[in-house]
């Protein structure tokens, strides 16, 4: 059997050869990953786009409901949480542990902004009575008996990305953990990378669901 | 082991920060453009068009995919073209549900 | 040693690793004790896990499919009510859809061979396979919860409206698929990455074996669609839950909708369980005629040509349905495309027997019988794809025959083939080949018996999913019903002679078969890592005119100044196939 002149990485499983083939692996089955949600997001445009080509109107009509400006505002809050997650792979693989944490906390920070801003926005709708769904849907104030259509596909749509930026916010905080015990730096970083790459992802997702909910007028 | 085969590529931070402000320069113009009127569907065009500008900064210089192997571009653009076939074909049914020949 | 790259070659120093037939360490023997088994990250033990599941479910949906064809003995009530009669051929088609067919080959023999046809030590990501096989695992506790509540009587095709009204425990099935999914999605992405990444020193792209390629596109057609699937069963099941509208028309749904997002999975997902088993007839039918496959680049071109084609013709299965005119005729077009690429893998299947040493073990058997089945349930599926002629012809038997025709008589033969031929590989032991040979001829027979009349009775006008029928039908559907009998006989006689090969059976030598495959230039069973060496692949796969040796070298061991035996050079035809590799 080889012997190696230098010893295993830590990091590095056994089933690699080496590092950069590991890294190459890692990348590549999380922009697989990728593929998989912008289909399963996919899915859900196909139903809006379907649904907005029968009933224009209702879409104008029920869009009004949305608040431009707070949906503008977690926009920017999402871009610059894909800011901040760059800049704290960028410190990863510049072995700056503590930009790498710190850059890591404003995203934690950012997404949760983003969830608050979602919350404020969902328990508004719920109380004047905008529900999902047809069997608790009770507002009076869009005159299309369609109207619950429309929203359930902003509840569906919004909420499972919102269930994605749960996710992403428990894996940075993983990921800060690991950060804070010194297991990253410029020879290994690729879980920092990987979490990055969801989170962009989750970030392009809104990129696209912000214009066709919000800004239909 | 093996050497480094590849360097990793690192943007420096006025690179990240210029992505990040190109994104809120365009969010602005996006919700600007909303509020004036435009006969559809260019109105949507218009949206979606910005929307793919952000997108493409955001997976270029956000994701390093401009840097990477083009592999993973493929299975980003691939990915997107079974989008548009499942929408494309479906809309061949749902757009003309009255129409025996659709009126061209 | 370590080489410098000239230009585009690589010389490496090889030698030949002759597997023993004697193997004193192996990957059953190195991982002992249940809690080792369930702990496992190693991809053959997990594959060996999820072909005792799917043998499990297999066994389930088996015994469905007797009591239903008990039931049809007789026209009307023989002895089960017409309600469970609906959950009954539910719960058969949704079983062996999402629970033996789907993960069949891929996770079972696929997660097995393929890393070894790669000369890789295990997949790329070894305990995202563990994970995907307690998901599968999670998904198929969801749907036995369902039976234990209220059963499920939608159909396997959860259609609305019904599937919103009915009381029966749709959620908790649909819920199941749903994790079940993510087990599909993420064995696609493992193997991607793994064939892209993982494969050894001289293994091109023109060089892997037909399987890895089949492989190949069934993972991609996995992670396209798979989530397609999971947002469909996710709306259903909001639809159910709250009423969202989308589906049901009542509330302002379209049904057509429902039928589009489910078959734009649901088609792809035939493929999904079919391609798998081009690739294995591909290994069986080379080994067993010592000849290269006919076509190479055409069969591996043509398995990634289904997979992007089979995406495009999901509404061949609505043309009933009330979709547009235009649709309808769009997809007819495209499903007569889509059968060109498979015709084009038989013709050169047959090629690849012309002039070859024809060895007619039991996995040619299946091979043989896998061509005829095949053939009748592909054409038939054409013949279903003329628009006129499927006006008559949906939702009748012969919709049933077709698909059991290509499903069973496709998918389920060649997984037979695959396991009579790699059974040796997986557990070191050989099986009665006579008790084997028997066994193939009642499955053949009972086969043709259980659906040839199944054909006839639906062009007939026979519906599908019908409880009762009209008399002139009574003979044809006693017939099928003996025909499943004796089906069940072969099965069981699969499984009487395996078990026994398991505990009684001969010891297998390394290579039985003299395949060429790297697969079986390892030990059988392996050792934990496949290979104690670094395989290094100069032929292609089916180069049976080369001598054996040169199926297997390896990247030669300098200890203590042992020479290589010899040296030979390595084409680099793409860089990132493998590395430099310093030994020493």
């Amino acid at each position: 059997m080889s012997k190696h002149s230098q010893a295993h990485p830590a990091h590095l499983q056994h089933h690699f050869v080496d590092s950069d083939q590991q890294f190459d692996a890692a990348k590549m089955g999380m922009w697989v990953f990728i593929v998989n949600e912008i289909l399963f997001f996919g899915g859900l445009f196909c139903a809006y786009i379907v649904f907005r080509a029968w009933y224009p109107d209702l879409f104008t009509q029920a869009a009004t409901e949305l608040n431009t400006v707070w949906g503008a505002i977690n926009t920017l809050v999402l871009i610059g949480s894909s800011l901040t997650v760059a800049m704290a792979i960028r410190s990863a693989q510049k072995n700056q542990t503590k930009g790498l944490k710190i850059n890591l906390l404003i995203t934690i920070a950012l997404a949760c902004v983003f969830l608050l801003i979602k919350y404020f926005e969902y328990s508004h709708k719920l109380h004047i009575g905008i529900w999902p769904g047809v069997e608790n849907y009770t507002y009076e104030g869009i005159d299309h008996p369609l109207a619950h259509v429309f929203f359930s596909i902003y509840y569906v749509m919004t909420g499972i990305h919102a269930i994605h930026i749960i996710v992403g916010i428990g894996l940075m905080i993983w990921i800060y953990i690991r950060a804070k015990r010194n297991e990253f730096g410029s020879e290994y970083y690729t879980p920092v990378e990987m979490v990055g790459l969801y989170w962009h992802l989750v970030d392009v997702i809104w990129i696209f669901l912000f214009p066709l909910l919000y800004l239909i007028e | 082991m093996s050497e480094h085969n590849h360097e990793h590529h690192v943007s420096s931070a006025g690179q990240l920060w210029a992505i990040g402000i190109a994104l809120t320069i365009l969010t602005i113009i996006t919700v600007g453009l909303s509020y004036v009127e435009i006969p559809a569907p260019f109105d949507v065009i218009t949206a979606l068009t910005i929307a793919f500008g952000k997108a493409f900064l955001v997976c270029a210089f956000f994701m390093n995919l401009y840097w990477d192997t083009k592999f993973n571009s493929m299975l980003l653009i691939g990915a997107f073209a079974f989008f548009i076939l499942m929408v494309a074909i479906t809309l061949l049914d749902t757009l003309y549900r009255n129409d025996i020949v659709p009126s061209f | 040693m370590a080489t410098a790259e000239v230009s585009n070659k690589k010389t490496l120093k090889v030698q030949r690793f002759k597997p023993s037939d004697n193997p004193t360490n192996t990957y059953l023997t190195d991982e002992k004790g249940i809690w080792a088994w369930m702990t496992t990250v190693d991809h053959k033990k997990i594959g060996i896990m999820y072909l005792v599941s799917v043998a499990i479910f297999f066994a389930v949906g088996g015994a469905l499919a007797l009591l239903l064809r008990t039931e049809l003995l007789t026209p009307a009530k023989t002895f089960i009510e017409a309600d469970a009669y609906n959950q009954l051929f539910t719960l058969h088609g949704a079983i062996m859809v999402f629970f033996v067919l789907v993960p069949s080959i891929p996770a079972a023999l696929g997660n097995f061979i393929m890393p070894m046809q790669l000369g890789a030590k295990d997949v790329a990501f070894p305990k995202l396979n563990l994970a995907s096989f307690y998901i599968y695992v999670a998904g198929a506790i969801f749907t036995f919860i369902a039976l234990a509540q209220n059963g499920l009587d939608t159909g396997w095709t959860f259609y609305t409206p019904y599937s919103t009204q009915s009381t029966t425990s749709v959620i908790w099935v649909t819920m199941g698929v749903f994790i079940l999914g993510f087990s599909s999605i993420l064995t696609g992405t493992n193997f991607i990455t793994t064939i892209h990444k993982m494969r050894a020193p001289g293994i091109t792209w023109g060089k892997l074996p037909l399987n890895v390629w089949a492989l190949y596109a069934t993972s991609i057609i996995q992670v396209l669609a798979t989530p397609v699937l999971a947002i469909t069963v996710l709306l259903l099941t909001m639809e159910k839950w709250l009423g969202f509208g989308i589906f049901d028309p009542a509330i302002g749904g379209d049904p057509v909708l429902f039928q589009h997002f489910f078959w734009f999975y649901s088609h792809p997902a035939v493929y999904i369980m079919i391609v798998p088993g081009f690739g294995i007839i591909s290994e069986v039918i080379s080994t067993f005629s010592k000849k290269t496959v006919f076509g190479y680049w055409a069969i591996a071109l043509s398995s990634l040509a289904i997979a992007f084609i089979g995406f495009l013709v999901w509404g061949h299965h609505m043309f009933t349905s009330g979709q547009s005119a235009v649709a309808t005729t769009v997809f007819s077009f495209l499903t007569f495309l889509v059968g060109i690429p498979t015709g084009i893998k038989i013709f050169n299947w047959i090629a690849t027997l012309y002039k070859g040493s024809i060895k007619m073990d039991t996995p040619m058997i299946y091979v043989f019988i896998f061509l005829f089945l095949f053939s009748i349930g592909g054409f038939t599926g054409i013949m279903l794809g003329a628009l006129s002629v499927d006006i008559h012809l949906h939702d009748t038997y012969y919709v049933v025959a077709h698909f059991h025709y290509v499903m069973m008589g496709g998918t389920l033969i060649a997984l037979l083939a695959g396991l009579h031929f790699w059974w040796p590989k997986m557990t070191g032991k050989l099986y009665n080949e006579r008790l084997a040979k028997i066994a193939s001829v009642f499955i053949f027979v009972g086969f043709n018996v259980t659906f040839l009349p199944q054909f006839v009775m639906g062009a007939q006008g026979m519906p599908r999913r019908y409880y009762n029928y009209v008399d002139q039908f009574t003979a044809f559907h006693q017939t099928s019903t003996i025909g499943s009998y004796l089906l069940g006989v072969g099965f069981l006689i699969i499984l009487y002679y395996l078990m026994h090969s398991l505990f009684k059976g001969a010891k297998s030598p390394a290579n039985p078969w003299g395949s060429r495959g790297l697969e079986w230039q390892a030990t059988s069973p392996p050792d934990f890592h496949n290979f104690d060496h670094t395989p290094v692949v100069i032929n292609g796969p089916y180069d049976y005119h080369k001598p054996m040796e040169e199926f297997q070298l390896g990247l030669a061991v300098d200890q203590n100044g042992h020479d290589p035996e010899s040296t030979k050079q390595i084409v680099d035809e793409e860089r990132d196939s493998w590395k430099n590799y310093s030994l020493g």
